[in-house]
């Protein structure tokens, strides 16, 4: 395994698939303002964006009313000092870093409303999605635009190591439907980018990825990849421009993994391998595990300033994730369809929110300048329904979190959006990375108004 | 020459699944054209039809031999779908490593995963771009390839035509490059490619004072290269026809291999493409056969269905402990072995009529699959690892794929049945019609379990007496209500929740009870072979096909017939058809 230089300077306590490890933290402190407030010629700490998702919506007040679309997961007041229910007490510990919107409206909108499809893209990209389905192929689609996430990467990408990863936690997941359904983070309809579901790939995609300066391989590597180009181009000139596009994507990527051979490692310490990886044990996946030791990867890896952009799917849409650990033995996607099992999705649901707790505590808890990590972040939580049982895209559960390094407004509010766009909020959230963009989505979802309430 | 006729009997029946395409089955969705499309189409292949003399002629003689062949000719009205490339499938990636650097470079690459579109690994792989992760993997890959590769020095001189003379013998380098070049590009390299790569192998060879350290990095480079990644068929112009083009002799060795074997095609395959021998039908028939003898080809055929088929699942599919106590990986991989088995011996061993998968009165069963079924081995004595061709009473209701163990459990939910998902698949699946996604705002409050309403049956009532579900339900949920007997594994069952299971139903207004009768009534409906072609099209050429292939597949379907349904047959004629072997102008 490559080693980083280790620079100890303060160290920090983190939990890494159940051990204990040190790491130093980057050298960037040693170049901050007197107030640990920005670098110290004058440019802003790094700020990370975030994309956290989880299938099949939350439970319902009640499920047999088929006029009353309440979602338990609301909370009962508005504004700085709302009260958590029960399925958002697991943020009690960083609520104020917390904003919770409702009525949310998916305005982009295929006009063939599909029952999650345009719930999971048209709140993550603010695309209506793309139909897929000709001569009686089954039903498929997918993103009409780039996901939010691959829009700030587009911003910022280019100043890290990785422009951004993508995580996943269940490996249950519908494949059958298209891209949509499958993948959270989209470069554009096109280019799905494959979450890594297994933490030690995690590991070697963050962390082991860096060539030493003096290995010989190096510029080899790099003609290798010239020669490579060069044949994609020529092949360019004979394709149509469907398969232009798709090798143009083809020189990009080969241009940003010319880069990565390049890069020089940042001064921060490797945590060692995790042992876990997510294989399923007598049938069940080990979910917490999981999702605490790939928390744990990407605080280190913001830390590190490997990437500044990520996804996290942490169960699929339509997914089929089974909670064990809760004593449920049915899969999510069913027993939202199911009226009767309301309180077992009530369970996930809270279940969930633990497991998004867990990621803010530990970017809470490390220090940066003169704040954290949480401070310098924004996540944008989000599903694909309001509820599984009535598939609705109306009031989706949206949660932004962070101070997005100090645009987002703090403390966190419960704020009624009373039907916005819900592309306002990626756009508002867009800008906490990307000030400058005045833009998100695209057709009906098209949004040039950031939601003004969450932000600071 | 057969052409294409209005008297066509599933023309009619092809229009009424262009209209479900268009409409849905429930009212209110976009007007999307296809319908409008096909009926051009039709159109123009009905007024095309008389006039069917005018078309090119094949100069290969060798076809003459293929008196009942879907028409060698293209018909006019054959539009193609625009040329393009295809990345090759992870499967198809594993098994040319293996063929060009051996078993132990196979073993250390791990190319992207398969994004499946509208069901198949090959249209996502025709339409999405790459990644930097998978670019990476690509390197990665091709990097520790050659490195195992060339530690097998025999292997990579049975490459070269020359001995080194140093590491700066750059014509030496270039014989590498040429030879092993075409086998991994799958066609000749170009005087100006063999120079790029030479540079690439000299810098490497001379900077490390090693010869075959240029040849390594010659082989990274060249697996990394798109012409190794991608399928490219772009064709050659038809001098008859502008808008379309024929696969040149080397894309058509391609095509042809990557689908019958899943591996790149062999060096006897290139040598005939060299000679232009896949630029003939004949030439294309006589090349199938040849593949259709490897062992390679059972194995991609195996592969194949366990797509279709959504065996695949079954790796990781969960059940609820507490309904299936005996639900185990190993049973699940049993049942998965069970279905090709039947698919095997229907294609290989007997070469029967192909529809028999549907209503087989036999299966193949072991110690797992047996007594799942209550099935007492056929020899007498116990059951054991093996599987052993075993005959299923009449009363069992059990017979074909659709009553097998892997069906009956992909197509159900964790902890009880689906008629939904089973009678989906059937539409989708074997009849190649459309199913819309549900609408929004449904309720879907299925009742619970109870004394109220005992079976599943009685509980999806909702499906069909709510108008907003009826439209679409009543076309899924009867076919699965006749497989009730089938519980989530596939066990038989007479009772649920104390009352007694009515499975009697119907399909299309054909009365059927259990897997064994459905499979029959299946095979009664006219689009069935024709929805084996379009299966087996979309999967090989990655794309489903568009309204003016969708005629020319047609002409295939009486062929189907003509050959008793013979898999193979359909292969070899498929692979030879027009639509098979032409692309359209690039766009």
């Amino acid at each position: 395994m490559k080693r980083f230089t280790l620079n100890r300077r303060t160290m920090l306590r983190g939990v890494l698939g159940g051990t204990a490890v040190a790491l130093a933290l980057p050298p960037l402190e040693a170049m901050l303002n007197a107030n640990g407030t920005a670098y110290a010629n004058g440019d802003p700490l790094p700020r990370r964006f975030v994309t956290w998702f989880f299938g099949n919506g939350v439970a319902l007040v009640n499920p047999f009313d088929p006029n009353n679309n309440q979602l338990k997961w609301t909370p009962p007041d508005y504004g700085p000092g709302y009260s958590l229910p029960t399925q958002l007490a697991p943020l009690s510990g960083v609520k104020e870093y917390c904003s919770v919107i409702s009525n949310l409206e998916v305005r982009a909108k295929h006009p063939e409303v599909r029952g999650h499809h345009t719930g999971v893209s048209g709140f993550f990209s603010g695309y209506p999605y793309i139909k897929l389905d000709p001569m009686g192929a089954n039903y498929s689609s997918k993103f009409g635009g780039p996901s939010i996430d691959q829009v700030a990467a587009s911003f910022i990408g280019d100043q890290t190591f990785l422009p951004s990863v993508q995580l996943r936690i269940s490996k249950r997941i519908v494949t059958s439907e298209g891209p949509t359904l499958n993948y959270l983070s989209h470069k554009g309809p096109d280019q799905p980018l494959q979450p890594i579901h297994n933490p030690q790939e995690a590991f070697q995609k963050l962390f082991g990825g860096f060539v030493p300066p003096d290995d010989p391989t190096k510029p080899l590597r790099l003609s290798a990849l010239d020669a490579v180009a060069e044949d994609v181009k020529r092949l360019q000139m004979r394709v149509g421009s469907n398969d232009r596009q798709r090798l143009d994507a083809h020189l990009s990527s080969i241009a940003q993994i010319q880069k990565q051979i390049e890069s020089i490692a940042p001064e921060c310490s490797a945590p060692p391998q995790p042992g876990e990886t997510n294989s399923d044990q007598d049938g069940k996946e080990p979910l917490d595990s999981v999702n605490k030791v790939m928390s744990d990867l990407l605080i280190l890896a913001f830390h590190c300033d490997i990437t500044r952009v990520a996804s996290i799917q942490y169960t699929g849409s339509v997914g089929y994730t089974v909670f064990h650990m809760l004593g449920q033995s049915q899969g999510h996607h069913d027993l939202s369809h199911d009226a009767n099992a309301n309180d077992q999705v009530d369970a996930a649901t809270i279940k969930t929110m633990e497991a998004f707790a867990y990621l803010l505590q530990g970017l809470r808890d490390t220090p940066e300048g003169d704040g954290n990590l949480l401070d310098n972040s924004c996540l944008l939580l989000g599903s694909d329904a309001a509820s599984g049982l009535r598939h609705s895209d109306f009031n989706q559960p949206c949660i932004v979190a962070g101070r997005g390094g100090g645009a987002l407004t703090h403390p966190g509010i419960h704020h009624d959006a009373q039907s916005a766009n819900s592309t306002d909020v990626l756009l508002a959230c867009l800008k906490t990375v990307a000030p400058q963009a005045s833009e998100a989505g695209g057709g009906n979802g098209h949004s040039t108004t950031p939601l003004g309430a969450i932000m600071a | 020459m057969r052409r294409l006729s209005l008297s066509h009997p599933l023309l009619g029946a092809a229009l009424i699944l262009a209209s479900i395409v268009d409409g849905g089955c429930y009212v209110g969705v976009d007007n999307d054209s296809a319908g409008q499309g096909f009926t051009a189409g039709l159109t123009q292949g009905a007024s095309a039809g008389s006039s069917s003399d005018s078309a090119g002629s094949d100069s290969a003689g060798s076809d003459s031999a293929g008196s009942d062949s879907a028409g060698d000719d293209p018909p006019p009205e054959l539009a193609p779908a625009p040329a393009s490339i295809r990345l090759l499938l992870n499967r198809h990636y594993r098994n040319a490593i293996r063929d060009l650097l051996g078993e132990g470079a196979a073993a250390v690459v791990n190319p992207p995963l398969d994004t499946p579109i509208n069901g198949f690994d090959a249209i996502g792989a025709s339409q999405l771009a790459l990644s930097d992760a998978s670019v990476e993997a690509y390197e990665n890959s091709a990097r520790a390839a050659a490195a195992v590769a060339i530690q097998d020095l025999g292997r990579i001189g049975a490459l070269m035509e020359c001995q080194p003379q140093g590491p700066g013998d750059s014509e030496c380098h270039a014989n590498f490059i040429r030879n092993f070049g075409r086998l991994a590009w799958r066609r000749p390299l170009t005087d100006d490619e063999v120079g790029r790569y030479v540079a690439v192998a000299q810098t490497a060879a001379l900077d490390n004072g090693d010869f075959y350290v240029g040849v390594e990095n010659a082989i990274a480079t060249l697996l990394q290269s798109p012409n190794f990644l991608y399928m490219v068929e772009i064709g050659e112009a038809d001098p008859e026809d502008q808008g379309r083009r024929y696969l040149t002799s080397h894309e058509m060795a391609t095509r042809l291999s990557f689908f019958l074997n899943d591996t790149t095609p062999p060096p006897w395959l290139l040598d005939g493409a060299d000679d232009g021998l896949l630029d003939s039908p004949g030439g294309v028939r006589d090349a199938a056969r040849v593949l259709l003898d490897e062992p390679a080809a059972r194995v991609a055929l195996d592969n194949y269905f366990a797509e279709l088929l959504r065996l695949r699942s079954l790796d990781t599919l969960a059940k609820d402990s507490g309904v299936w106590p005996q639900w185990s990986p190993a049973l699940a991989q049993a049942m998965r072995t069970e279905t090709l088995m039947l698919i095997q011996d229907v294609v290989w061993q007997r070469d029967a009529d192909f529809l028999e998968i549907l209503d087989a009165p036999y299966t193949f069963a072991n110690n797992l699959i047996g007594p799942l079924y209550g099935l007492t081995p056929p020899g007498g004595g116990l059951w054991g690892d093996a599987f052993v061709k075993t005959p299923l009473p009449a009363e069992s209701k059990r017979g074909g794929i659709l009553g097998q163990g892997a069906l009956l459990s992909v197509l159900a939910h964790i902890s009880s049945t689906s008629p939904t998902l089973r009678g989906k698949f059937v539409r989708e699946t074997l009849l190649c019609e459309a199913i819309p996604a549900p609408p929004p705002g449904v309720n879907m409050v299925i009742p619970p379990e109870g004394e109220a309403l005992p079976t599943m049956r009685e509980r999806l009532q909702a499906h069909l007496t709510d108008p907003g579900c009826a439209a679409c339900h009543v076309a899924m949920d009867p076919i699965g209500f006749g497989l009730e007997n089938f519980d989530g594994l596939g066990v038989f069952r007479t009772m649920e929740n104390g009352a007694q299971i009515n499975t009697a139903s119907d399909l299309n207004g054909a009365a059927f009870d259990g897997a064994r009768e459905l499979g029959a009534v299946v095979r009664e409906q006219e689009n069935v072979p024709l929805c084996i072609i379009r299966n087996l099209f979309r999967h090989s050429t990655g794309h489903v096909e568009t309204t003016g292939e969708l005629p020319t597949l047609m002409l295939l379907d009486d062929v189907f017939a003509e050959h008793d349904h013979s898999l193979q047959d359909l292969l070899v004629e498929l692979v030879s058809s027009p639509t098979f072997r032409m692309v359209g102008v690039p766009e």
